[in-house]
């Protein structure tokens, strides 16, 4: 059960982080969500799809690591197999939580860091120390609150992004079907992307308005991580040897 | 002057007047300089019926074509989900007496007939359980989708319970909005013929004469065209469905998060029965009876019995709507240059939501076949008459089987119901038949029948109906088949009753974060 607290200098003052990655320490999860700020680098390493939110039906974009529930095919014991870790694995063990404060009568949702206690990523003698000895944000937590904050800007600017490729009926759904070597199949239906075609025959002020908002970018980059597909499946076929 | 039909003019407004303006103005391009123009006349004075709560699953579809989008009509229509009808107390009338109509097909139906697999089990497990899952879902309040699913698809198949005055004013703003439909607020005082007998226009008191190159009657029981102006006879059917007079009530929840029944439930009393429909926002219920057999003190009485265990005292003084009701509908339904839609062609009781769906496909095949011109509108009419009088006479089999299967000897009103002379001989032939052989494709006429033989089967079958093992074999007999079928059915029962969420639940996700396009 994650224990999720807001982080203050007194309650957690000894605490360290683990900041490794491995089998032991890091979620088993077969994606994370990406932003559009980071697009750049996932797209050099994973295959980005859209996928909807359980919760709420609303689409979401992710970097997919594994072909099947709990794979993370990059996650060895010798550690993360890639050069980039999307933001909303780098964040862990803390994630962005909301405060009410009320400013002139205002009441504001300002955001705050939270931790989660219960990660075994938690420690006390090893790792990074979070709060400098005198109860200053250490180097290491500045860089997580600048990640903490990146997601939640990127959360937004990836949503307006979605909401604009659904307006023009630029996302499909797509079924995956991959055969492995040992003639296994996998089948993921569960998956979105962006229609090639559709893109190609926009018309030419709607390519202008989606280039000027850094839109046509981002579409190229979803396109170009296609191949990180057969990456994947690389990766699959050589733990069957 | 040519003859040509361009100007399309609709005289009515409440549900009919704008599922049928809609349906005509999106598939004619209304909102075009080169597609038909439609105008619908409504008068400020009149106050539309607005009963008709419940769907078919048709109006999925004909939302669809409509270029509605499936979260603005929850948001804005008090819609929610249904998915079929319970019967409670129409055979025993005992406590534990009821079956589903679920709007699913049963399981395997386009391979196999289950029904004769199924009869000889049929006390241990119910037709509808055990052919399919919904009504499992609509016993444990489960919704027919997920937040996941795109709008208008399904997991088990929905129709819908809506708030008719909202979806009125819906439809209307996205008639008048989207679909270029002109909409002229305005009393019609007076119908004026053309020469050869058609209607040339209508006055209106302020907007002077509407003319028209097709007139569409969409004024509910005052039938002002068809009725009033051709004269046209009404068939009467209350000698086969006896009940000729509703009253309805609103039942408000006592808690905002109250469950909402995902299925109609309809009662038996002692002269006719409640129906109870569940909104987003609160509940419909009324008592539809035949006034022959009962008094209306009497019906009120058992009324306010039934939402009694609900509202408490509250049941005594809670407000009445008493709505008379003609069964039976007009000799025919497009008369010279005008159809009726609606309860200006008809109606019989709110059995089973034949209204509306009767509304939809009136619309559809209008607007189908629409008349290039006048001289081919005869042709159109004649076929549109010919469709219709059959598919009501197969709506008055379908509402009558409900009847005359029943059990019950405790009032005069069911024992009336199962006479001979009460049922129709068409359905006295199909009964006779069913006796030894269950309704499977073929027994019906149309390939476009308004109920399908799984809905007899669901009927029959729920009300204890027996048809008998046939003694000598058969080729496609395949009892592998049908174990296999039953136990597909029994394991997609409980996949979806694992992962289908709260009905309520789901509504409140939608109106909050809407259905995905795809």
């Amino acid at each position: 059960m994650p224990d999720h607290q807001l982080l203050d200098n007194i309650t957690h003052k000894d605490v360290h982080v683990i900041t490794e990655h491995s089998t032991q320490l890091s979620d088993k999860s077969s994606y994370s969500h990406v932003f559009i700020s980071e697009f750049r680098d996932v797209q050099a390493h994973y295959p980005i799809f859209f996928q909807k939110n359980p919760q709420t039906g609303q689409f979401e974009a992710i970097a997919l690591f594994g072909l099947a529930g709990e794979e993370n095919l990059f996650l060895t014991d010798a550690g993360w197999q890639a050069n980039y870790l999307p933001l909303s694995i780098q964040r862990r063990p803390f994630l962005i939580g909301f405060q009410e404060n009320t400013e002139d009568g205002v009441v504001n949702e300002e955001p705050v860091i939270h931790i989660d206690m219960d990660s075994p990523r938690i420690s006390y003698n090893q790792g990074e120390a979070v709060f400098l000895p005198q109860g200053g944000q250490s180097p290491y937590l500045q860089q997580m609150a600048a990640t903490l904050m990146a997601i939640h800007q990127g959360h937004q600017q990836t949503q307006s992004f979605i909401e604009a490729l659904q307006q023009r009926d630029l996302l499909e759904s797509v079924e995956i079907k991959v055969t492995l070597d040992d003639n296994s199949g996998h089948a993921m239906d569960f998956l979105y992307t962006i229609n090639e075609e559709k893109v190609e025959q926009l018309p030419d002020e709607v390519i202008v308005d989606l280039q000027r908002l850094g839109y046509l970018k981002a579409i190229h980059m979803i396109l170009a991580s296609m191949p990180n597909m057969s990456h994947l499946i690389e990766l699959k076929n050589r733990l069957l040897k | 002057m040519d003859n040509l039909v361009r100007e399309i003019t609709i005289v009515g407004g409440g549900t009919a007047g704008w599922l049928t303006a809609g349906v005509i103005a999106a598939e004619h391009m209304a909102n075009s300089d080169s597609g038909v123009k439609v105008t619908l006349v409504e008068s400020p004075d009149v106050k539309p019926i607005g009963v008709g709560e419940g769907t078919w699953p048709t109006m999925r579809g004909t939302l669809q074509k409509m270029g509605i989008n499936e979260t603005e009509f929850f948001r804005e229509c008090d819609a929610s989900f249904k998915q079929g009808a319970k019967f409670a107390k129409w055979v025993t009338g005992k406590d534990d007496d009821f079956y589903y109509h679920p709007l699913v097909l049963p399981e395997g139906y386009e391979k196999i007939n289950l029904a004769p697999y199924w009869q000889p089990e049929s006390d241990k497990v119910s037709f509808a359980d055990a052919v399919s899952f919904q009504g499992h879902l609509c016993e444990k309040g489960l919704a027919p989708k997920q937040i996941n699913t795109p709008e208008y698809a399904h997991v088990a198949n929905y129709a819908y319970h809506l708030d008719a005055g909202k979806f009125s004013a819906f439809l209307q703003k996205h008639c008048t909005e989207k679909l270029g439909v002109r909409h002229v607020l305005d009393h019609v005082t007076l119908v004026n013929p053309a020469p050869n007998g058609d209607i040339a226009s209508v006055s209106t008191k302020q907007h002077g004469d509407i003319t028209g190159d097709l007139f569409i009657d969409c004024t509910g029981f005052h039938s002002l065209l068809l009725g009033n102006h051709y004269n046209i006879p009404f068939i009467s059917k209350k000698h086969i469905l006896f009940n000729d007079t509703a009253l309805a009530v609103h039942v408000p929840y006592q808690t905002e998060n109250d469950a909402i029944a995902s299925h109609t439930i309809s009662t038996g009393q002692s002269a006719g029965w409640i129906w109870d429909i569940g909104l987003p926002s609160r509940r419909g219920v009324g008592h539809v009876f035949s006034s022959a057999h009962t008094t209306v003190e009497k019906a009120e009485k058992e009324l306010r019995d039934y939402i009694r265990p609900t509202l408490g005292k509250k049941a005594d003084v809670i407000s009445i709507r008493k709505i008379p009701i003609n069964p039976g509908h007009r000799e025919v339904f497009w008369h010279k240059n005008c159809v009726a839609v609606g309860l200006s062609a008809g109606f019989l009781e709110p059995l089973e939501a034949s209204a509306l769906v009767l509304v939809e496909l009136s619309a559809a095949m209008i607007s189908e076949q629409l008349p290039a011109n006048r001289d081919v509108m005869d042709i159109v009419a004649k076929r549109f008459n010919k469709k219709f009088l059959y598919r009501w006479d197969r709506i008055v089999d379908f509402l009558k089987l409900h009847y005359i299967l029943t059990k019950r000897t405790d009032t005069k009103y069911w024992r009336d119901n199962c006479l001979a002379e009460s049922i129709p001989e068409d359905l006295q032939t199909l009964l006779t038949l069913w006796r030894y052989e269950s309704p499977w494709q073929l027994d019906f006429d149309h390939a476009d029948e308004v109920f399908p033989s799984a809905s007899y089967q669901y009927v029959l079958y729920g009300m204890g109906f027996e048809t008998s093992a046939r003694r000598t074999t058969r080729r496609s007999d395949n009892l592998e088949l049908a174990q296999m079928t039953f136990q597909k059915n029994a394991q997609l029962t409980q996949k979806l009753l694992a992962g289908l969420p709260n009905n309520r639940e789901l509504i409140n996700k939608i109106k909050q974060y809407g259905l995905q396009k795809i």
